[in-house]
């Protein structure tokens, strides 16, 4: 392994293209299977989030700094498992992600395996690329989650223990007006984009606003927008019409939906976008990315929220994220037994709003997103409110020493949970 | 469900069986043409659904039917493992033939062993009409009626219908077209219903048998015109499952195949993120399963000569996996893995809960064995709790 492109290169995201073909050099070095998920990334460099742009820096940092027999030794386990599943004898795209790829490997008898030995290789290097890596410091997180008074949620966390941390309290005032302070600030409390821009480190992905209607983006203040990911299910609605139908259009063989993937990947967008997002172009493409994973995303509000929140604190790893649920409708006749249809354009009977259902999905996806940020080490920085407005109620998990005293007994108002969290995310 | 759309559906699901009962083709004889076998077994597959929604504490209030009405005279296997791939084909694949299946998931190559029906069909001499395979689920193909193999394959096969597909086909189509369905009746759909079952290419819909003719007569087709405007004119949600249930109950009516098959998937709303969608799915099947258990009841053919098998393919992932937990069956863990059993009927040896954990594989031994069918050896073996 040469250690002259790396030298000195600490992990310093930025890569122009001869340090690309470098780092594709690199990725060669590595098992075939490891292949196609950086390649995939080193091809859409410009379009990965900081936070993604240097964790795979730092990973080539890590197995650049690997001598040959190192590396012969942390991958053989993972090349002699290749050997048994064939994988040589496969049609096993080594440029991208592709389904076939996937269905490939989900069907070896030795998939379990290979996860693990796969998992065990990225641990072994990224380690010895942290081992190189200064401690960084570890700024403050935020995510509110708001389930809104369409949903009749009685208590915000569903009755679960999200996590052992978590307390449960009353608020008393406007609870729908919590989202207005946070992100508009009131009195000498200021907004979250006004704390996060105080803040040099900040990064454009810093502060996202991910809404099942049209609430939050007009919220925040117009100098903040620029620099806010704000999505929202409602306004990409010409888009999502637009790329249901040509999702659609995938047939039912591998081969060909890899093709059509691909094309809808390559397709021109920008006129279904909504007004605030050609300007982003990192952005879209987070969401055609959404979008192709599927989990409901394209299908229900709230599943677009939460898959989205899901993988934006995967891919960029936000300072701060909102995220507000909203109702879904009903099934309508028919497009219950087709519901990968768009129902607005199988029948024309107006929606009739479920808000029932509405909640019960609510509530699990809320859970869900926590635990989502659970898994990453920010969750020991990360606090997290989630907000019932039909009941005035919340729930909060804090950073162990940092919890306030609010509860049942003792309910806190909103404008001092605004204050409380400003506080905490200026320190 | 209202009484007169189930009805509307039931008459649907009644021309449907009417029309390939009294069809030229030879692969669908008539009932005076059935071969007479004792014993009945009937496998009931619930798509992906996690111990945690059904047979636990927090899950026991959707299954009403499944807890209270039939686990009392049920043997029940609270630990069945599906240790092969987590797909619908596979696992459905897996369970007919007894070994673990690795096929590609969208069904387009045949199992790579031998599945029961054809067993069946070669060591007793059973014509197409006594096995069938019912399903909901999209993702299955016609291909899962008969294996690759050379000694048995299609000639083997069992009936293979997907009535869901027909209504999907018939919506997707129009909204393809752009013919949106503007109208409170929806009349709309009508046409495509028709023109699906007028149509010659039967593939689309997963049909295993072709034939030289797929017009329906006039007089057939006149009722089901008519048996379809009911059906968009009333307006409330169709479940694919209803349907399947239906066709299914009408073919037991009259063909009362001897190996049943039955697979529902209005549970996978799931994969769309709604939970309170996915549980209705549960509690639909948990409905469903007790009709059809009511309905062997009630047939002669069926009654006390009838094995039902109840189970879910695979479970659901973990709340806070990396796949995004109850949306997706692709997590190596307990919970998408390990699921439950339920076994009423003729051959159960006394309602008993039998903890020893068993594999969907041991499923075809055992159900060989209920028809003392001689079968190669097999990964799996014959479950306790039953008289085989």
């Amino acid at each position: 392994m040469t250690h002259s492109f790396f030298a000195g290169a600490s992990t310093n995201s930025h890569a122009d293209e001869p340090q690309l073909r470098e780092y594709r050099k690199q990725i060669e070095s590595l098992p075939v299977t490891m292949r196609p998920s950086l390649n995939h990334q080193l091809a859409d460099w410009d379009m990965l989030f900081p936070f993604e742009q240097k964790q795979v820096t730092a990973f080539l940092h890590g197995l650049d700094s690997l001598t040959p027999a190192q590396l012969a030794a942390i991958t053989r386990p993972l090349r002699d498992l290749e050997t048994k599943m064939g994988v040589e004898h496969w049609n096993f795209s080594e440029s991208g992600d592709t389904m076939e790829n996937a269905s490939l490997l989900a069907r070896s008898e030795y998939y379990a395996e290979w996860r693990r030995q796969v998992q065990q290789v990225f641990e072994a290097i990224n380690n010895n690329a942290r081992a190189e890596v200064p401690v960084a410091a570890k700024p403050a997180r935020l995510i509110v989650l708001v389930l809104p008074q369409s949903l009749p949620v009685d208590s915000p966390s569903g009755g679960k223990q999200w996590d052992s941390r978590m307390t449960e309290f009353s608020i008393t005032g406007d609870t729908g007006h919590l989202c207005e302070l946070l992100l508009q600030g009131h009195d000498d409390v200021p907004g979250i984009g006004s704390i996060l821009a105080q803040d040099h480190s900040t990064s454009e992905s810093d502060l996202w606003l991910l809404d099942a209607d049209a609430e939050l983006a007009d919220l925040l203040p117009a100098a903040d927008r620029h620099s806010a990911c704000s999505l929202n299910y409602s306004l990409l609605k010409p888009f999502r019409d637009r790329f249901l139908a040509e999702v659609n259009r995938v047939p039912k063989n591998l081969e060909a939906s890899d093709q059509v993937l691909a094309e809808i990947r390559r397709e021109d967008w920008d006129r279904w976008w909504p007004a605030n997002l050609p300007a982003q172009p990192r952005l879209r493409k987070f969401v055609v990315d959404l979008f192709l994973s599927g989990n409901g995303a394209l299908i229900f509000s709230n599943a677009f929220v939460e898959w989205a929140a899901s993988e934006a604190l995967r891919r960029a790893r936000p300072r701060i994220m909102v995220a507000r649920f909203g109702l879904r409708a009903k099934p309508k006749p028919f497009t219950g037994i087709a519901i990968f249809e768009n129902q607005h354009t199988v029948n024309k009977l107006p929606d009739v709003d479920d808000p029932q259902g509405s909640a019960i999905d609510a509530a699990i996806l809320a859970r869900y997103i926590w635990l989502a940020a659970a898994r990453y080490p920010e969750q020991d920085q990360t606090i997290c409110l989630c907000v019932s407005e039909f009941r005035n109620r919340g729930c909060l998990i804090s950073p162990q020493g940092k919890s306030p005293d609010w509860s049942h007994d003792h309910p806190a108002s909103v404008e001092e949970i605004h204050k409380w969290l400003a506080g905490q995310m200026a320190v | 469900m209202d009484e007169s759309r189930r009805g509307v559906l039931k008459a649907a699901a009644a021309l449907l069986v009417d029309h390939w009962a009294t069809g030229p083709r030879a692969a669908f004889a008539s009932s005076s043409q059935n071969a007479e076998v004792g014993r009945k077994v009937i496998i009931v597959a619930c798509g992906g659904i996690r111990r945690e929604d059904t047979f636990s504490e927090s899950g026991l209030h959707n299954i009403p039917h499944l807890y209270r009405d039939l686990m009392p005279n049920s043997a029940f296997y609270p630990f069945v493992r599906n240790s092969g791939v987590t797909s619908h084909y596979n696992t459905t694949s897996s369970i007919l033939t007894g070994n673990w299946q690795r096929l590609d998931d969208w069904g387009k190559s045949r199992p790579s062993s031998p599945t029961l029906f054809e067993y069946m069909r070669k060591r007793m001499g059973l014509p197409q009409n006594q096995t069938w395979l019912i399903s909901s689920n999209k993702a299955l193909t016609s291909q899962i009626s008969a294996s690759s193999m050379r000694d048995y394959g299609p000639a083997y096969g069992a009936n293979v219908v997907f009535p869901k597909q027909l209504l999907i086909n018939a919506v997707v189509r129009a909204a393809a077209e752009g013919r949106a369905i503007h109208d409170p009746y929806r009349a709309s759909v009508q046409p495509e219903i028709e023109a699906i079952l007028n149509s010659d290419n039967y593939d689309g819909l997963g049909w295993s048998v072709s034939g030289d003719s797929s017009s329906l007569d006039a007089l057939t087709l006149g009722v089901m015109q008519h048996a379809i405007e009911d059906l968009i004119r009333s307006n409330s949600p169709v479940t694919g499952d209803e349907f399947t249930y239906l066709v299914s109950a009408e073919v037991m009516r009259r063909f009362a195949p001897s190996l049943l098959a039955i697979s529902f998937s209005d549970m996978e709303v799931a994969h769309f993120g709604s939970y309170a969608l996915h549980l209705g799915g549960i509690r639909t099947v948990d409905r469903l399963v007790y009709e059809l258990w009511n309905q062997v009841q009630s047939l002669p053919a069926y009654k006390d000569k009838t094995t039902l098998l109840v189970l879910p393919e695979f479970g659901r992932d973990l709340d806070g996996s990396t796949t995004n937990g109850f949306f997706n069956h692709r997590q190596n863990s307990e919970s998408t893995r390990v699921t439950w059993m339920m076994c009423m009927g003729d051959s159960v040896r006394k309602p008993q809960i039998i903890e020893e954990p068993i594999e969907q594989t041991d499923i075809c031994p055992t159900i060989a064995r209920l028809f003392e069918v001689k079968i190669p050896e097999l990964p799996g073996k014959p479950i306790s709790g039953l008289w085989l």
